[in-house]
């Protein structure tokens, strides 16, 4: 807050020495503001109209498509393209959560290790390094994570899978997109992780170390307990993004068309790779059950997202 | 990269084969089996040829130990692996392996051609029925397209993409004052093809050099299976946003798929595949059966398969 | 301190040095795999080539090749009649090819009838790709057969029926010029959006309900995910510029719009950082001075926020060009040599998501392509760190 305006914004008002030229500014900028604001309800009313289409029209003569249906089928399509509208996305549900369950078995641990060596652990210089590296991880585009997951993952799933005796498509399967997305929620954790174990109060550390604990034993037993409300939180947003992500996913995912997928070398397939599935070539109710999976979309992230919130809150209580 | 693991791999194979000595073919040998990954139309088409057509796209029912190779990795290792059995496309084959007759047909193009030699499939094309084209213009041009297909030019693209074209007797060039359409520009125009995604190589090639021959027509290949060849050209998606002007098939056409007008399909070429071995081999002729069985893993050794 | 405690204590720091080795790990991979696989394809010409190769087909008005007995020596085979070189060689999605090495300037390769369009003449160039000779008297020669055959053929008949060639194709030069038009328009509808609300949160909005609220807005629009981003597109942006007569699809304009609301949050929120930073007592002298509100901001704020809008920039062109599923959607999928505002095209992500799904996959075209992403993303990263250390040096000189 700025101290000029405090004093009216405290009286919860517009700023009272505003001349004529300022408060044309002042409301110009509200307006602007509301706007920005004001996407990420278009969002939800656009899609959201269009989504729940396929479920209260007839779909030009094709019929009406279930929504108990819909949320629990095991099946994609029962019958053919363009003429049945028995969708289901059900499985989906459940791959799309396992997997990015799975994912966070891989990332979690690799992340908060990382941000413990880079905060606490590692010298200075080495530090730097791990620091520059989390950030250039960061910055890779998803598509760029798909490519070496079809590149590098595939081939040796496929290997692996071979070598077990087992049957792999090609290595698309439910362990690649595991990969990739661990690859991929990294570099997340890891930041907002660093941060939070750095702005453990510095008291707290001292005092564990005059109490004769080891650095080692510290940072572990108290300064990372102290920092758990913060690791959450990376774990949060690394879910959501995992939830969402799309390209990468389908390019090593293969693409089942019915499920539950809980094999790890079988191929699978996710809500959102679901959606890009076969783009090029589709229309009516076929396309506009897209958007019907895009608000399931929505609702999957929203309902994880205030689940963990509660746990977060659960788990912060803990331990005071 | 490849070139170099390739030649890793059979120099590896050479000194396994030296080592076992060179003194002429012991069939009490297993025989190493090669084929394409699953991906490969080729394999589509060897495996059911031979009546394997389960083993198409699972490589889990092929006997153990079996090498996946490319077309040329296959051949060059039938150069050196004496007790080696592998596949490839008739165009491919040439006098540093042993080609096998399949059935006591020699694989050869006339034979292709006369129809005697039977590791084969076609590759078809349907049409839109005649009284069904969006314009006069694109009809034309489509008609254009399969007499491009049929003549030596089309044919040389065929032969070159590996399959086998029909014979013909004569170039676009000679046919190309009767498609006047293709004088004209047409580059407003869009001559939409599909169907069976294993024509997909040969479909654009053919799409890319016809272009440019009538007037730049945009030409769009969109494959997703033979099964579509009819379905969107004549059958219940011909109207939808998918329909398609050309679908090709690379099976025979059955069902009611037959119950077209003759005029809007035909043939454009075969896709012969060949059994091909170590020219030490004594092997000269196999059966589908015998095939099947030492894909399979039924036959142990050569001297099953001899006898 | 114990014995047991030390070994555990060793054994708890080598698992944190693994962690990161593993992270270090996986960055090495990525990069090792995308140097690797896309090196050998850059070139100059993959940045001004075609994508889509153009075909011709010509036959040579003569047989005639004075002074062709070149005696240097040549890149693959070399025809003394026709005056060409040819070599075996690969393309960009790694087809075999034979291109051409050498055109010798008597070569009647020069000056072939175009046997498409009758009156016209066109000639054979270095690089090109020839595909097939065409013979009256002997079987055409193709490039399964190779450079080596294909000379042989010319040399040994009489008259050559028809030559085909093509470019080379396989070139970015279209998605390069989507990803510079998408970055510009985009930026130039989320720069002045972003920052002229960043300085209403962070200069005029007063504390209550309705400021909490639309910062909550704003900050919700990070979580969406950018495929949920291209549906927005199709249902409101595409809709909107065909209203406007703009477009009949899919088309950059709506492409632009969408990004710059994927922008926003971004832009909005590095922007307020930045103005936050800057002390009060700039504000104050320029106030005490006389000047009003609009004043200030105009000539005192914005100028001071400049690295920090410089870092929103960055951060906000490193979006643009590594996104990839909201632009599937709201862009297309197929890519286009002319690029046309109205028209859908590729950006270079979404190029590498086109060649990634072709039956058969190119890896290395897509490796080059990610190649030239990360390597502007590096620069963009510089960039960024630069600008956070100008605006530290510029604060502690204040304070």
């Amino acid at each position: 807050m700025l101290d000029v305006w405090k004093k009216t914004q405290r009286n919860n008002e517009r700023p009272r020495m505003l001349g004529r030229n300022d408060k044309i500014l002042y409301k110009l900028l509200l307006l602007i503001t509301i706007i920005s604001a004001s996407f990420v309800i278009l969002i939800a009313v656009f899609i959201t109209l269009r989504g729940i289409l396929p479920f209260i029209t007839d779909n030009s003569g094709l019929g009406s498509v279930d929504l108990w249906n819909f949320f629990t089928d095991t099946v994609w399509l029962r019958g053919q393209t363009f003429v049945s509208t028995a969708y289901g996305a059900g499985f989906l549900i459940l791959n799309t959560l396992y997997i990015v369950f799975l994912s966070l078995l891989i990332s979690f641990p690799i992340s908060v290790f990382t941000a413990v060596f880079i905060a606490k652990i590692a010298p200075e210089k080495l530090a730097y390094l791990m620091r520059t590296a989390v950030e250039m991880m960061a910055s890779i585009p998803s598509i760029v994570y798909g490519l070496v997951g079809a590149g590098v993952v595939l081939p040796i799933i496929y290997n692996t899978a071979r070598s077990l005796g087992t049957h792999s498509s090609g290595g698309n399967s439910t362990l690649a997109v595991v990969i990739v997305l661990a690859f991929m929620s990294i570099p997340t954790i890891t930041a907002v992780s660093e941060v939070s174990i750095r702005n453990v109060d510095e008291n707290l550390e001292k005092a564990s170390l005059a109490l004769g604990a080891s650095n080692i034993q510290t940072q572990f037993k108290v300064v990372l307990i102290a920092a758990k409300s913060g690791i959450f939180a990376g774990v949060i947003l690394a879910v959501g993004r995992a939830l969402g992500e799309a390209t990468a996913v389908s390019l090593v995912a293969g693409n089942s068309r019915s499920g539950p997928n809980f094999g790890l070398f079988d191929i699978t397939s996710t809500i959102t790779s679901t959606m890009l599935q076969g783009l090029k070539e589709t229309q009516g109710i076929d396309y506009d059950i897209r958007f019907s999976l895009g608000v399931l979309l929505m609702v999957v992230i929203v309902i994880t997202n205030v689940l963990l919130n509660l746990v977060k809150r659960k788990v912060g209580k803990l331990h005071g | 990269m490849k070139k170099i693991i390739v030649l890793l791999v059979l120099i590896a194979i050479g000194f396994v084969t030296l080592g076992c000595g060179n003194d002429g073919f012991d069939s009490s040998q297993r025989p190493s089996v090669y084929t394409r990954d699953t991906t490969s139309g080729t394999r589509d088409g060897f495996m059911k040829g031979i009546g394997f057509g389960d083993a198409a796209a699972n490589d889990s029912l092929l006997v153990d130990g079996f090498a996946t190779r490319d077309n040329n990795a296959i051949m060059q290792a039938m150069t050196i692996d004496e007790y080696g059995i592998g596949y490839i496309s008739l165009a491919s084959l040439n006098d540093t392996v042993k080609g096998v007759n399949f059935n006591g047909v020699e694989p050869t193009v006339e034979n292709v051609i006369n129809d005697t030699y039977d590791l084969k499939r076609p590759f078809m094309y349907m049409l839109r029925a005649n009284d069904d084209w969006e314009s006069q213009e694109i009809k034309e041009i489509a008609h254009a397209f399969i007499a491009f297909l049929h003549s030596i030019d089309g044919g040389d693209i065929i032969n070159d993409q590996g399959a086998v074209a029909l014979p013909s007797n004569y170039t676009w060039e000679s046919v190309r004052d009767t498609h006047p359409i293709c004088q004209g520009d047409n580059s407003a125009l869009t001559l939409r093809f599909g169907g069976s995604d294993s024509i997909q190589r040969i479909a654009e090639a053919l799409s890319a050099e016809f272009s440019p021959r009538c007037g730049n027509v945009v030409t769009e290949n969109d494959h997703t299976g033979s099964g579509d060849a009819f379905r969107r050209t004549q059958g219940d998606q011909k109207d939808q946003v998918v329909g398609k002007h050309i679908g090709y098939a690379s099976r025979p056409f059955r069902g009611d798929e037959l119950n077209t007008p003759d005029d809007t399909r035909g043939q454009l070429a075969w896709d012969a595949i060949v059994v091909i071995i170590h020219k030490d081999n004594p092997v000269d002729s196999l059966t589908a059966e015998q095939i099947k069985r030492i894909y399979s893993g039924e036959y142990e050794t050569w001297e099953d398969v001899i006898e | 301190m114990g014995k047991p405690q030390k070994v555990k204590d060793i054994f708890m720091k080598t698992i944190t040095y693994l962690g990161s080795g593993f992270s270090l790990l996986f960055l090495t991979i990525t990069m090792i795999f995308i140097f690797s696989n896309g090196f050998g394809l850059i070139s100059f010409g993959l940045f001004t080539g075609d994508y889509h190769a153009k075909y011709y087909a010509g036959r040579p008005a003569s047989v005639e090749c004075e002074g062709c007995e070149v005696t240097d020596e040549l890149k693959g085979y070399y025809s003394s009649v026709y005056g060409i070189a040819l070599y075996d060689d690969f393309d960009r999605a790694g087809n075999v090819v034979i291109k051409v090495s050498y055109v010798h300037e008597n070569s009647p390769l020069l000056n072939m009838l175009d046997t498409n369009n009758p009156n016209q003449s066109i000639s054979l160039k270095v690089d090109d790709v020839v595909t097939r000779v065409a013979f009256f008297d002997q079987p055409s020669a193709l490039t399964r057969n190779g450079a080596s055959m294909m000379i042989q053929s010319m040399d040994q008949s009489t008259e050559i029926r028809e030559l085909t060639f093509s470019t080379l194709g396989g070139g970015i030069r279209g998605s390069l010029i989507t990803t510079l038009y998408l970055i510009g328009m985009s930026l130039a509808l989320a720069l002045p959006i972003g920052i002229l609300t960043a300085i209403y949160f962070s200069e005029f909005a007063p504390v209550n309900r309705l400021t909490n609220l639309l910062r909550s807005f704003i900050e919700t629009l990070t979580g969406v995910p950018s495929i949920i981003y291209g549906l927005l597109g199709i249902t409101l942006f595409i809709p909107i510029t065909v209203r406007l007569n703009l477009s009949q699809g899919a088309n950059l304009f709506a492409g632009a719009m969408t990004m710059a609301v994927i922008l926003l949050p971004v832009v909005i929120r590095t922007t307020e950082e930045t103005l936050k930073s800057i002390p009060n007592s700039y504000r104050h002298a320029s106030l005490a001075l006389g000047a009003n509100y609009t004043q200030t901001v105009k000539k005192v704020v914005l100028p001071n926020a400049l690295p920090g809008i410089m870092t929103a920039t960055f951060l906000a062109v490193g979006r643009i060009i590594g996104e990839s599923a909201a632009l599937i959607f709201v862009l297309g999928t197929a890519v286009k040599d002319t690029v046309r505002v109205n028209e859908s095209s590729t950006t270079l992500a979404v190029h590498i998501w086109t060649v990634m799904t072709d039956e058969p996959s190119n890896i290395e075209l897509a490796s080059s392509i990610a190649f030239i992403i990360l390597i502007i993303v590096l620069i963009l990263n510089i960039g960024v760190k630069y600008m956070s250390y100008l605006i530290n040096k510029k604060l502690r000189g204040v304070v």
